[in-house]
């Protein structure tokens, strides 16, 4: 699963728009070195920035 | 007529040598008749001539491209892997980092290209300048059908010749993982050239 799906899993509330460049609140990122995606920037206005914890207990 | 024959001709006397200029041939000739600041005796070099004419003091040409795909996750800014050299003259790009980072101060002209393998949806390329976006946007597309979709991005940047780099992202919204296309230059590939020094 990825980080995308994660997080929307746990903000159902989320849409693609909220992922969009420029206009989006949340910027994901994967810079190939082997870590994976990472939330770069969360800007969301309501949404708390989802811990690595809760991130982990999405199945 | 009389006819001067020198490998060194001073112009100018003034007390402080860099008001002075030196044409002179190097000390083991190549072709080449040099231009430098300063007295004869220790001249830094800022032009050449040989027989075609002016030659440009330095020239830069770096083309890299992917060796393998690229994972890219939905709605992820992704760094293209760029670890295949097709030219590099001046050793600019570190393979290593995946990114171009040369020595030489001055303006670059950019071509870059992202090509999806197959994607249908919201997709874009981008140049990342010292690990943040650069204002350097390529190509946005929104596509209905799944197809192998390009996406250039050009322009022109300055680089401090130290410790400024360039890395190539792409980014999608199709709605699943897609995979950037490597194994040649066809379709994902980023070019630089030196166009003036500064």
């Amino acid at each position: 699963m990825t980080l995308y799906e994660k997080i929307t899993t746990l903000y159902t509330e989320l849409t693609d728009a909220d992922f969009m460049p420029d206009s989006g609140t949340i910027m994901l990122q994967n810079d190939s070195d082997g870590k994976g995606d990472y939330i770069r920037e969360w800007n969301h206005p309501t949404l708390a920035k989802p811990t690595q914890e809760q991130l982990d207990g999405v199945q | 007529m009389s006819t001067v024959k020198s490998k060194k001709l001073q112009v100018g006397t003034d007390a402080s040598a860099s008001n002075n200029f030196t044409i002179y041939q190097p000390a083991t000739p190549d072709g080449t008749l040099r231009i430098g600041v300063g007295n004869a005796d220790s001249p830094t070099e800022v032009g050449r001539f040989n027989s075609n004419g002016i030659v440009p003091k330095q020239s830069i040409i770096s083309v890299v491209f992917p060796s393998t795909d690229t994972s890219a996750s939905n709605s992820t800014f992704t760094k293209v892997s760029l670890d295949t050299i097709t030219v590099d003259n001046d050793s600019s790009f570190d393979t290593t980092n995946n990114r171009f980072n040369p020595q030489i101060a001055g303006y670059y002209k950019i071509d870059a290209q992202v090509g999806f393998i197959s994607a249908s949806g919201g997709m874009l390329s981008e140049i990342y300048k010292n690990g943040s976006a650069a204002n350097f946007r390529g190509n946005q597309q929104y596509h209905l059908t799944a197809n192998r979709r390009n996406l250039p991005v050009t322009g022109v940047i300055y680089m401090n010749g130290s410790t400024d780099y360039l890395e190539l992202y792409g980014f999608h919204g199709t709605g699943s993982t897609q995979s950037i296309a490597g194994t040649n230059s066809a379709h994902t590939r980023f070019s630089a050239y030196l166009i003036h020094q500064a």
